[in-house]
């Protein structure tokens, strides 16, 4: 890394973002640049709140499934006792992976190498020829290694690596009043359906996640077709209207939802009646419950790379009715210009078979890598990735527009009345909750 | 498949499998779907790696793809949009469909087909190919004279897609 008075041209690179996105601007390279990704697997994913998995995907102890933070191996298991366990899947002799099925059930993880055996607490219990082999040796020091922080809200649990990571109900700051109304409206909350969708594209992680933050522009024009099949009934320019949300600490959701709060239309995302009579008004406070209420489209990052999505759509416009879902989805680094989608569809337990049914396709036929909305978001991801890596767009630190919104550029203009925490702009021609996502992340970058 | 000069059986399934992998790869999206019965049911299950004693990994509640006539017949329609940016310029893709065995059907106008399918898909100026490839579980039936496809389950080898999209047919 060539170095200029001891600071490196990506120390440099970030000093100047971190000037630049006060105008709106951001250098293309930080979208494909092999120093950035290190860093990043070091400063931001190996110290944020990350997710994990859902906790009805291991409903029964033993259960266990393979996930990842950052690039790093874990294991996501419920133990006898019921308890939810995020453990490095790696032998503690060697290193070898102990787990290497994707999912399953298991009281113990059994090493291939030389078999050392461990519960699914993580506790080392057993040790092959231990008499000859190991006598007097201390087994309580060398169980499978803990993530430091472990944490859930709504079954999301996320883990963090980091020792010193501040609470998770802290770290998410404003995003839990949004949380609860997506995903506290009933009694017994969302389940996952199934397992997640998993695939390799070959575009750089943030582009998703700020997509997902609140990139609505694009459903314009990218997503054009949806309307020409009619799978969404919001008309896409009626669909802009509604609000941004900067919820703190790099969260972002963005809803739509009708100027008039009594205009016909979807309420409460589209939910039919069987679920909405499940939502319980005491659950949330009057303000959160409202906003539920008017919301057609909700949509969101958890920072850094968990996005949400919630939303009436048809997977046959003719004999099907719009059907909402919702899909928590993970961009998970894998390179540079590289990362795998982790896509999860969920609903409510209290869901009949046949909505569960109906919702489980409604997602798969729009988000999931058959998907047809998704399928046009690979086209532009990857491409922005190309642009990022080149030498004379990329390396020479050429700017990105993030303007939209920025000191009256277009229509948007913070709204003063806004029930909930953050900052909040309206209409969605905004770019503030992107500009709020790399804020946070520089945040994370530029604290080496 | 004239009436009039029978095929065997085996050569008349051989012959519907190979024009219909030459319609996709063709992109003759809407002749392919009118190959389809009315209540056909098009699946590939998300696949995960398991235990031996666990079984295959195929999912029963996780899909790729879990279709009828009119959900694919939304995909269609959307193909043929001017705005389907996934598939304009269109990734050019070559079934290879192989080792087809049959076995008959549950009812008389039906015959089961399994066969191996490799898919090979090319995006833009990039040489190399993305690839799936699996088995295929078919139930073709014989309406007015000609063969139709009822049934496909498609099981797959990846448990992660190495491919951007789906927005092809296996
Ligand atoms: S590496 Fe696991 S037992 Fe030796
Ligand atoms: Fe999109």
């Amino acid at each position: 890394m060539p170095e200029v008075n001891g600071q490196s041209e990506i120390e440099r690179l970030l000093e100047e973002m971190d000037r630049s996105l006060k105008r709106g601007l951001i250098p293309a390279r930080i979208f494909n640049d092999p120093e950035i990704h290190r860093l990043e697997l070091e400063r931001l994913f190996a110290r944020a709140w990350v997710f994990v998995g859902h906790e009805t995907e291991i409903p029964r102890p033993g259960d266990y499934c393979l996930r990842y933070i950052g690039q790093d191996p874990f294991i996501f298991v419920r133990d006898e006792a019921g308890g939810v366990r995020v453990l490095f899947n790696a032998c503690r002799h060697r290193g070898v992976q102990v787990c290497r099925a994707e999912r399953g059930n298991a009281s113990h993880f059994r090493c291939v190498y030389h078999g050392w055996t461990y519960k699914n607490t993580g506790e080392l219990v057993g040790i092959p020829a231990a008499e000859e082999a190991y006598k007097g040796f201390d087994k309580s020091a060398w169980g499978l290694l803990p993530a430091p922080h472990v944490a859930s809200i709504h079954g999301l649990v996320f883990a963090s690596l980091d020792p010193q990571a501040p609470p998770l109900e802290t770290y998410l700051g404003g995003m839990k009043w949004y949380l609860d109304l997506l995903f506290g409206l009933t009694e017994e909350g969302m389940e996952v359906i199934g397992e997640p969708h998993r695939w390799i594209l070959e575009a750089n992680w943030k582009i998703a996640a700020d997509n997902f933050a609140g990139d609505d522009y694009h459903t314009l024009y990218l997503h054009k077709s949806m309307w020409d099949v009619n799978v969404f009934q919001v008309p896409p320019r009626a669909n802009m209207m509604g609000y941004h949300v900067q919820a703190g600490n790099g969260h972002t959701i963005s809803f739509s939802i009708a100027p008039d709060p009594n205009e016909p239309g979807p309420t409460f995302w589209g939910y039919p009646q069987e679920i909405v009579a499940r939502f319980r008004p005491d659950r949330v406070s009057r303000e959160q419950f409202e906003l539920a209420r008017r919301s057609r489209v909700s949509v969101g990052t958890i920072f850094p790379n968990l996005s949400f999505l919630t939303v009436p759509l048809t997977a046959d416009p003719d004999r099907i009715p719009p059907t909402t879902f919702m899909t928590v989805r993970q961009w998970q680094p894998k390179g540079p210009d590289r990362m795998e989608i982790w896509s999860w569809a969920l609903t409510w337990k209290e869901a009949s078979p046949e909505f569960r049914e109906r919702s489980y396709q409604a997602c798969m036929a729009s988000f999931s890598p058959s998907g047809i909305f998704e399928q046009d978001d690979t086209v532009p991801w990857p491409l922005m990735t190309k642009t990022a890596g080149t030498v004379f767009f990329g390396r020479r630190n050429e700017m990105l527009n993030y303007q939209m919104g920025l000191d009256g550029i277009g229509a948007a203009r913070p709204v003063t009345d806004w029930p909930g925490p953050g900052v909040v702009y309206s209409p969605r021609y905004e770019e503030g909750v992107q500009r709020h996502f790399y804020r946070r992340w520089l945040e994370y970058m530029r604290a080496g | 498949m004239s009436d009039h000069h029978p095929q065997p059986l085996y050569q008349q399934v051989v012959d519907f499998l190979m024009y219909e992998a030459a319609l996709l790869d063709d992109g003759r999206f809407q002749e392919w779907f009118d190959l389809l019965t009315e209540d056909v049911v098009y699946q590939i299950p998300v696949r995960t790696t398991r235990d031996r004693e666990a079984g295959r990994g195929f999912s029963q509640q996780a899909w790729h793809m879990n279709e009828t006539w009119g959900t694919l017949k939304t995909r269609v329609a959307r193909l043929a949009t001017s705005y389907a940016w996934a598939e304009d310029p269109p990734t050019r893709t070559r079934h290879f469909i192989t080792n087809i065995r049959i076995r008959p059907g549950d009812a008389e106008d039906e015959v089961r087909v399994t066969s191996n399918v490799l898919l090979l898909r090319h995006q833009g100026d990039v040489p190399s190919a993305q690839f799936l490839s699996g088995e295929r579980h078919d139930v073709l039936r014989r309406e007015n004279g000609r063969w139709r496809l009822a049934r496909r389950l498609v099981l797959l080898d990846q448990t992660t897609l190495g491919t951007h999209n789906l927005a092809i047919f296996i």
